[in-house]
This record gives structure tokens, sequence and C-alpha cells, in this order.
């Protein structure tokens, strides 16, 4: 591979985020529960700044 | 245990001060319990993947479930290590109700276990029999309401909208205990029948009782709320949090195309669970609210059972609800989200009558 195609490569399989996690191993239904799994912890951290400072 | 190990230190570093605070046990044992699930989960595929601990799959299940015969089960072993060792890790162990919480828990998923252990030794879908199943399951109830009683525990039945109206039950409260828990937790049961429906919906369930502990447990708020203040029951709370944690970290590997099931083992103790904080927060009534879904649920499988051998006819394409919808045409995933969905809005419900009265 020339050293411009090089530069070219695509750090990821696809974007977003969602479509890698697909594209690798893991089933769409899998992807999207994981993701909400994530969220609810952020959400779940968000809240705890209210308490925390 | 890191109570009792870092709070009485506080006077000499201000920071442990922060462990006097509920909330913030209850938020380290949410954190705790997934970080354990999740980590342990892979571990925990690979082993019982290698103990050949598989699913047998019911021959008049719908066919499209056929292809997850084998697929670990007894993943409710996961949900119990990581919902228990948070608990005592960061919950005040001189709180009776901790304990109670925790045996019942314990004890369910025992009589879980024993199931899926016949079941996948005999390599069929034959595990305890119903009797040996419900004399388990109402032996560990039964223990919890005499335990309540003798700990001193108000045996009243409070009831939603109605703030005032109590009903001491006296000696009925044990078997009223034992009809609630046997009830949720083979409604949990029923339920458990699509990737992450049951976890999901108890994990749901998990959150709202962390709320209605913790708020039986506060005498401001639950004066300000006219609720029943039952003292150390917020402690619970702490517990609900690592249900929640547990919960989350087993949806990981639960999700539709599941890596894991969780088995009677899970399903037992998690509805056992959510009856026994149900009771500990005065909120029985309200579980079937809350739990809607493992209402429908069971419903569905009365209904069906009681139509056809009155009239023959069958009500349902086939019991327990998911099924039907699923032989509609509903992908499995599209029921399980749905069904999620209606359980939030329940939820919903159930927390407004915090309000409503």
């Amino acid at each position: 591979m020339s050293p411009e195609n090089q530069m070219k490569k695509r750090s990821t399989q696809a974007s977003g985020e969602t479509h890698v996690s697909a594209t690798n191993v893991m089933a769409t239904p899998n992807a999207y529960v994981r993701f909400w799994i994530i969220t609810v912890m952020l959400v779940l951290f968000g809240l705890a700044t209210l308490k925390l400072r | 245990m890191l109570f009792h190990l870092l709070y009485p230190l506080h006077e000499k570093i201000a920071l442990f001060n922060v462990f006097r605070y509920i909330t913030f046990r209850a938020a380290g044992a949410i954190v705790t319990a997934l970080l354990l699930s999740w980590l342990l989960g892979p571990w925990f595929i690979r082993t019982l993947r290698r103990l050949s601990v598989g699913q047998n799959i019911r021959e008049v299940g719908p066919q499209a479930h056929q292809i997850k015969a084998g697929t670990p089960t007894m993943g409710g072993l996961l949900i119990l290590f990581s919902t228990l060792v948070p608990t005592l890790l960061w919950a005040d162990l001189g709180n009776v109700y901790v304990w109670l919480v925790v045996m019942v828990t314990a004890g369910f998923g025992v009589v879980g276990f024993l199931d899926d252990y016949l079941k996948v030794r005999r390599g069929r879908n034959l595990g305890l029999t119903a009797l040996q199943k419900i004399l388990g399951q109402i032996l560990v109830a039964s223990a919890l309401g005499l335990g309540l009683l003798l700990v001193g525990f108000d045996p009243a039945l409070t009831f939603p909208f109605f703030k005032r109206l109590v009903l001491n039950l006296g000696v009925l409260y044990i078997p009223f205990v034992v009809v609630v828990l046997v009830g949720v937790s083979n409604a949990v049961n029923l339920t458990d029948g699509l990737d992450g429906l049951a976890i999901g919906a108890t994990t749901v369930a998990a959150a709202t009782y962390a709320v209605f502990t913790y708020v039986a447990g506060n005498r401001v708020i639950a004066g300000y709320l006219q609720l029943s203040f039952v003292p150390g029951v917020g402690e619970v709370s702490v517990f609900c949090g690592a249900m929640i944690g547990a919960g989350l970290g087993f949806l990981w590997y639960n999700s539709h195309p599941a890596e894991v099931f969780m088995g009677d083992v899970g399903s037992l103790s998690l509805g056992g669970a959510i009856g026994g904080v149900a009771v500990l927060a005065r909120q029985e009534i309200l579980l079937a609210l809350v739990g809607g879904l493992f209402v429908l649920e069971a419903l569905s499988v009365i209904i069906q059972v009681a139509s056809f051998k009155l009239t023959g006819k069958r009500v349902f394409r086939m019991a327990p609800l998911h099924h039907h919808y699923e032989l509609k045409g509903w992908k499995e995933t599209q029921v399980v989200v749905r069904f999620w969905i209606i359980t939030i809005l329940l939820v919903l419900l159930g927390l407004a009558t915090l309000k409503l009265r």
C-alpha cells in the first residue's frame, strides 16, 4: 500500500460507533441495548453530580 | 462492610463522611454490581459452556425458539453474586431488613438452582415438580413473614391513593407475604421467555422500589408524602441499587441474541427479591401496577388454562402473553422493547401514586 493510501485508512469499519459495533461482532439488538445501558450509566453519573461537589 | 470500615474514620478523614448517606452507598452498589456482572460475564458464560449447562427449549413453544437450544443457562447465579456481594459491601450490615431481603433472595435462588440443576442433569425440560417448587417458595416466604413479625415489623397493609386506610393483618400477615412472594416469583418466571424481557422489567421495578424504600425510610419525606414510615428500611435501597447494577450488567449479555439465560435461579430469586422489597416498603398492592407486566403475563396463562379447560378454546395463540404477540408476527425484539415501554409507563403511574391521594 502506498504511503498516500496508508494515510487514507479508516480508523473504524463504519461510523458512527453503532455501526462499528454492528459490523464487528454484535447483532443490531445487542448493539442498541448495550448503548442504552451505557446511556443509563452516564445518566446515573450525571444525577450523582447533584449530590457530589 | 465498607460502611463499618470507613465511616468510623470520618472524624480523621472528612471525605469518609459520605459513607453515612444511603444515596451514596446505593450509587456505589449500582456501579460495583454493574462492574462485577459485566467483567465476570464472559468468564462465567465460558464456564457454563464448558460445563455444558445449556438450556432445553420446550417443544410446545414457538418453533423459532428452537435455535436457542444449548444457550448457557443458570446465568441467574451471576445476577445473584453481583447483587449480594455489593449489598454486603455497601449496606449497613447491622440492619435487619438488609439481611432479611438477602436471605429471601438467596432462598428463592436455591429453589431455582435445584430446578435448573435437575433440568440440566436430566437433559430435558423437567426440573423440580410443581409441588416441590411451590413448597420451597412457601417455606422461604413464610420465613420472611415470620422474621418480620419477630423483629416487630408492623403487619399492616397500606393502599395507594387511600393513604389513611390501613388494614392490620396480625398473624394473617404471614400467608399474605407468602401470596405476594410466591406470586411475584412465579410471574417473573413466566415472563422470562424472551431475550432481555424479564431482566429489563425487573431492573426497572428494582429502580422504582429503590425510590419507595428510600422514601419509606426517611421520616421527613414519608411524612410529607403521607406514606407509612418504616425506620431503617431506607437501607434496603442499597440492595435495590445492587439489583439495578447487576440487572444492567446481565442485560449486556442477555440482550437478543442472548449469550446466556438467567434460568429459574435468576427469575425466582429476582421475583422473590422484588416481592420482599415491596413487602418491606409496605407497597405490596402497588406491586400489581409496578410489576404490571408480570401480572399480565401470569394472567394470560391463567386465562388460557381456564378457558381451555372450561370451553376447550384458547383465548391467546400461545401463553404466556409474549408468545401470543410473537405468533401474531411481532419480532422478538419488538415484543421485548414494547413490553419494556409498557413497564416504564406502569412504573411512572406507580411513582405518581406517591403524590396522588
